[in-house]
């Protein structure tokens, strides 16, 4: 369990991290979201008594960091940027790592086997692609096997076969019992990984809820329908109760799911040309919610309205 | 992205929803390893160990630290031997038999100077921290780590340094015995001095950080600045330069100085020296501490 409260980093006149309060549980995968320089990572950075907080705490299992007597067998990071020597190879990057905190050699087979370099553990890292020096990461996140698991950006760099593992590995650890928390400025990403979700833009908590209370919120769903007698169809809908706006020759319909609108509209004998459940996706809510603490933001340019 | 799939989240799993987190198993940190024991120092020194010798720079250095040290002296020993033994030089034999110092030094100033900055310009301080988050023990480990390994390389090396130098100078009929005053001592000091050099230039990474601008710094402390204090006016200035760490460590490994600049005696040159390596690795600690990673 990670415990932050009152959390704040402050750089110079610059605020990374304001004032964050949340609790990160066991059992569940929690996805730490927001766009970049969020203070995602320096949070991160914190939470691993890297970055010293200028006020407020982060605790893991009940004690800061750094007054763990073994770390890596309490808490397992990946962080962000690469933190290993490219002259080194792979299984020395973890014997190292092992010896600090008094892991067993054997753990370091196991970790290999684990994300897939067995093969490669003997090569200097430096020749490492992207997506290997993920997994050699993650496999330095899991070499103390503990009972919180941290990771920045995992699926940076990877390829699809690899996000997929990335993803159920997240849920197998979570499924263990384990605390896990994983940050991305992909909402699409944490949609199908995150139990629960921290939203974060410029050092802020936006949200901290449950995936599914975020979807409900802030993903509107509706059901398309389009029938030749559209303004009957409208009128039998609008009858029942129904949340009904119509666009043109097509209506939106909210409050029935669609097959009971197809069958609303099938029992009063009208034709049915289009029926279909259209969800607002997740990426369009998290845009929306972060829309004004985004560092960066790029302006579109004038022809972009056409798009949509 | 829009329309479709992102509904499936939450797949149903055993314990999840309205579970609470009592009924999830609590995890035992240990439970892969049956009777570990807490890890301490030894655990961080075996750890920066490991570090140390699975890096290509550190035989290099090494390497080229024998080479310079042992190779120089032998080399400047067989050019020098006749003009020494004729009395042209105006210096004395023993000075040459460790002239090759000069720039073992340098390999043993970058050798420290790399084990922290190498990890700073990697990003790997950071796995450091996470791994040790006593960031003293980190230091400490790599200190002794450092002190050890340049110890017995400063020794060999001034030894095989002695013995092929000598061979010229005996030639001549100039060489020194071993048991002539000093020669064992400055094999023994090169060892003492190199080690305190390493540490004095990990102490100077860990303030600056840049491989480049901390290997500038050290260099010119110990070389170019300890030289050019010499000009100096007055006594206050020869006191200035007899006390920079090149100056004062610098004494104990070589069997005599060189003829101009004073030099303290060679055991209390070597007393200030470890007392400015010390002061210097302590400020670094200190603000290795406080700074962030």
């Amino acid at each position: 369990m990670i415990v932050a409260r009152g959390l704040t980093k402050t750089y110079g006149p610059r605020t990374a991290v304001d004032h964050l309060s949340f609790t990160v549980e066991p059992g569940r995968v929690t996805g730490f979201l927001g766009p970049n320089g969020a203070g995602k990572s320096t949070t991160m950075r914190m939470i691993l008594g890297l970055d010293r907080p200028t006020s407020g705490s982060v605790t893991v299992n009940g004690r800061s960091y750094a007054a763990s007597p073994a770390p890596l067998r309490e808490v397992g990071a990946l962080l962000e940027a690469r933190a290993l020597h490219p002259g080194r190879s792979a299984r020395d990057h973890l014997r190292w790592l092992a010896a600090s905190n008094g892991i067993p050699r054997t753990r370091i087979d196991e970790v290999l086997d684990l994300v897939g370099l067995e093969a490669v553990a003997e090569q200097r890292v430096g020749r490492f692609s992207l997506g290997m020096g993920q997994r050699l990461g993650i496999a330095v996140a899991l070499l103390g096997d503990p009972p919180v698991v941290v990771l920045d950006e995992p699926v940076n760099g990877l390829d699809p076969e690899g996000i997929r593992w990335v993803r159920n590995l997240a849920r197998e650890l979570a499924g263990q019992g384990r605390t896990v928390l994983v940050s991305s400025h992909l909402m699409s990403e944490m949609a199908l990984t995150a139990d629960h979700l921290i939203v974060v833009g410029r050092g802020r908590m936006l949200a901290d809820c449950s995936m599914a209370d975020f979807i409900t919120e802030h993903a509107s769903s509706y059901v398309r329908v389009r029938s030749p007698r559209v303004s009957d169809a409208e009128a039998l809908l609008r009858g029942q109760g129904l949340d009904v706006d119509r666009l043109d020759d097509q209506l939106r319909v909210r409050g029935r799911n669609a097959a009971e609108i197809g069958e609303l509209l099938g029992g009063a004998g009208l034709y049915v040309h289009e029926l279909a459940l259209v969800q607002s996706s997740l990426e369009d809510a998290f845009m929306t919610l972060t829309a004004d603490s985004v560092e960066y933001a790029t302006h579109p340019a004038e022809t972009a309205g056409a798009v949509r | 992205m829009s329309a479709t799939p992102t509904v499936s989240t939450a797949p149903a799993r055993p314990g999840t929803g309205s579970s609470s987190a009592a009924d999830v198993v609590r995890l035992d940190p240990n439970r892969h390893v049956p009777g570990v024991r807490q890890p301490g120092f030894a655990q961080v020194l075996h750890a920066e160990w490991v570090k140390f010798w699975t890096v290509r720079s550190t035989r290099w250095s090494l390497g080229l630290l024998f080479l310079l040290g042992a190779g120089l002296t032998t080399l400047v020993c067989w050019a020098a031997a006749s003009d020494l033994a004729a009395g042209d030089t105006g210096e004395a034999p023993a000075a040459f038999l460790t002239w090759g110092l000069l720039f073992s030094q340098l390999t043993a100033l970058a050798l420290g100077t790399l084990v922290v900055t190498s990890e700073y310009g990697t990003g790997m301080i950071r796995a450091t921290v996470t791994a040790v988050p006593r960031r003293g023990r980190v230091v400490a480990a790599k200190a002794v780590v450092l002190t050890v390994v340049l110890f017995v390389a400063g020794v060999v090396t001034a030894v095989a340094g002695y013995l092929g130098g000598n061979w010229f100078l005996d030639r001549e009929g100039v060489g020194l015995a071993l048991s002539d005053d000093g020669v064992l001592r400055a094999l023994l000091g090169n060892g003492l001095y190199l080690a305190g050099l390493g540490v004095f230039a990990l102490a100077t990474g860990l303030l600056i950080r840049h491989t480049a601008a901390a290997l500038t710094v050290g260099m010119a402390l110990v070389l170019v600045v300890g030289n050019v204090a010499y000009a100096l006016p007055g006594t206050w200035g020869e006191w200035v330069a007899k006390l920079l760490p090149g100056n004062a460590g610098g004494a104990v490994a070589q069997v005599a100085p060189f003829n101009g600049g004073a030099v303290l005696a060679p055991w209390t040159g070597f007393g200030v020296f470890a007392a400015e390596v010390a002061a210097l690795l302590l400020v670094a600690v200190l603000v290795f501490r406080r700074r962030d990673a």
